[in-house]
């Protein structure tokens, strides 16, 4: 089964320290190494980003920076695993290293499972 | 918070028991006695963890447990040894091995565990059963799923390979042997994965995918022995097959053949990473065998994006690189479809007229391709016979039909 978890903080968080920085490479590396990494990436922050949105039957489209959004995706990563609890349990260590290497950092890390290749669409309810 | 850590205890188990089993073998030089303790610091995490939360680092702390049992039990088969040795002879020293030091080169670790679990002194059915248990880390009733095989059967196996194994050489071998011991392990990643890929549909949910982790030890695999050119082929091969999983199959369990499937459905973030995977293949400069060709040829499929714009000028030239290196019957009949498509009919069955009738005497598979080639070089009374003498040897319902169809069609 394949999850996307998504790191999520505060926009204004600034840069990581190095030594998250180091330390997640490593955690990413052997993730990968392990086979159950697939994709990973950071994004940009919203400040670069274009939201197309419909409403009431039209489209527009705004540039970012956005205005009252609390908390903003920083990064993603693609995992291959058995279980949920798996996936969780690799999210898992994601936070303790922010927690470890970056005390005032405060932020989520969600995990979502995507549907297929094993399965069809998921109904939505 | 209970069933909580009690899950996290078997999640975290699954993504560290490889490196666990194999830094513990390291140390003891023993299999057997390295997945004992490694199931100790389980069985203390699953009493602990409840009580007094997930540790920050899960992995390290179940290795360290399971160090400390290891100086135990050392502590103890010295004492007795002592107590022995006094008897009779002198003392020597401390026969306890120095546990720290061997921590090291975790990686090498897990790639001699490997090669242990893919040991040629195991019957094929154990050292795949003994793989996906020792470095997959699935329990012994998962891998009976996985199979569809009692448990008892799936732990007779592993227990027998553990005792067989007791006393071998957990060094990395080298030269000749390392490249014959390395087809060894790619074999059994083959056979994990194939036995997941040509599950039927509609299964237990139960069951836990071989494919999936078929295709995760071949990636592992690859990041251990990144300088053989055949094992970033086995992986390219696995992600680009695993990739059409969800398009080979109907709803109701019937097979689709490549060239009918909606390639919509194929995984392109799959197909991405076996391509990447081959070129990685490609670029090491090195002789290739049969995975890189199988992987070059699966290639040509996934970056067709119809069945019209395949390029099988390519496909048959690769088959006659295949039929080379892992010349066979099967081969040669996949090369016969291959030089139909890009060189024309007649082609095609001048290398089907080559293929050796015998080695696939009771099969459906020369009959089917021959009157495939026939019907495509206009010779229809010759091709529906061997459409119908097809449905005679093919033990599938929906299969028979789908061949009588074909010969009435062209009659």
């Amino acid at each position: 089964m394949r999850y996307i978890a998504f790191v999520k903080m505060a926009e204004d968080v600034g840069e990581p320290p190095a030594a998250l920085v180091e330390a997640m490479g490593k955690e990413m590396g052997e993730a990968f190494a392990a086979g159950w990494m697939v994709d990973a990436g950071g994004l940009y922050p919203p400040a670069q980003s274009t939201e197309i949105r419909v409403t009431g039957g039209s489209i527009t489209v705004t540039d970012g920076p956005y205005a009252e959004v609390k908390e903003v995706i920083g990064g993603y990563s693609i995992l291959e695993m058995q279980s949920q609890q798996e996936a969780v349990a690799a999210a898992r260590r994601v936070a303790e290293l922010h927690r470890e290497h970056w005390p005032e950092w405060e932020g989520s890390v969600e995990v979502r499972r995507i549907s297929g290749p094993d399965e069809g669409p998921p109904s939505q309810g | 918070m209970g069933s909580d850590a009690a899950s996290a205890v078997s999640a975290v188990w699954r993504l560290e028991s490889a490196r666990l089993v194999a830094g513990l073998t390291r140390m003891t030089n023993d299999v057997g006695l390295a997945e004992d303790l490694a199931q100790d610091a389980l069985l203390a995490a699953l009493e602990q963890w409840p009580a007094d939360g997930i540790p920050k680092s899960p992995g390290a702390w179940l290795m360290a447990v399971a160090k400390r049992r290891a100086v135990d039990h050392f502590r103890r088969a010295e004492t007795l040894r002592r107590r022995t040795a006094e008897l009779g002879h002198e003392l020597e020293e401390t026969h306890v091995p120095d546990l720290d030091a061997a921590v090291d080169h975790i990686e090498d670790d897990v790639l001699r565990l490997i090669f242990l679990t893919c040991h040629p002194a195991l019957p094929p059915e154990s050292r795949a059963a003994l793989t996906l248990r020792l470095v997959g880390g699935l329990t012994t009733q998962e891998i009976a799923r996985g199979f569809l095989v009692k448990d008892a059967t799936v732990g007779q196996r592993i227990s027998r390979a553990k005792k067989s194994l007791a006393g071998a050489d957990f060094e990395l071998p080298v030269g000749q042997e390392r490249e014959r011991r390395l087809a060894d392990v790619m074999s059994v990643i083959y056979l994990i994965f194939n036995e997941g890929y040509s599950a039927t549909a509609g299964d237990d949910w139960m069951r836990p995918d071989l494919c999936l982790e078929g295709v995760r030890l071949a990636r592992m695999l690859a990041h251990l022995e990144p300088g053989e050119p055949e094992v970033h082929g086995l992986q390219a091969l696995l992600e680009i097959q695993a990739s059409r999983v969800r398009a080979r199959t109907r709803e109701d369990g019937t097979p689709v053949l490549l060239e009918d499937q909606d390639r919509r459905l194929w995984d392109q973030l799959l197909i991405r990473r076996g391509l990447a995977a081959l070129e990685r293949a490609e670029r090491l400069g090195k002789p290739v065998g049969p995975y890189v060709v199988q992987a070059a040829i699966a290639a040509c499929h996934a970056r067709a994006r119809t069945a019209g714009e395949t390029d099988w000028a390519r496909i048959a030239g690769l088959y006659d690189v295949l039929a080379e290196v892992a010349p066979g019957a099967v081969v040669e009949v996949n090369r016969a479809v291959a030089h139909g498509r890009a060189h024309g009919a007649q082609r095609g069955l001048a290398v089907l007229d080559e293929v050796d009738e015998r080695a696939l005497a009771q099969s459906h598979l020369l009959p089917t391709v021959r009157g495939d080639l026939l019907a495509r070089a206009g010779r229809a009374s010759e091709a529906a016979a061997a459409f119908r003498e097809a449905a005679s040897l093919t033990r599938n319902e929906s299969e028979r039909k789908l061949l009588l169809d074909r010969a009435d069609e062209i009659s």
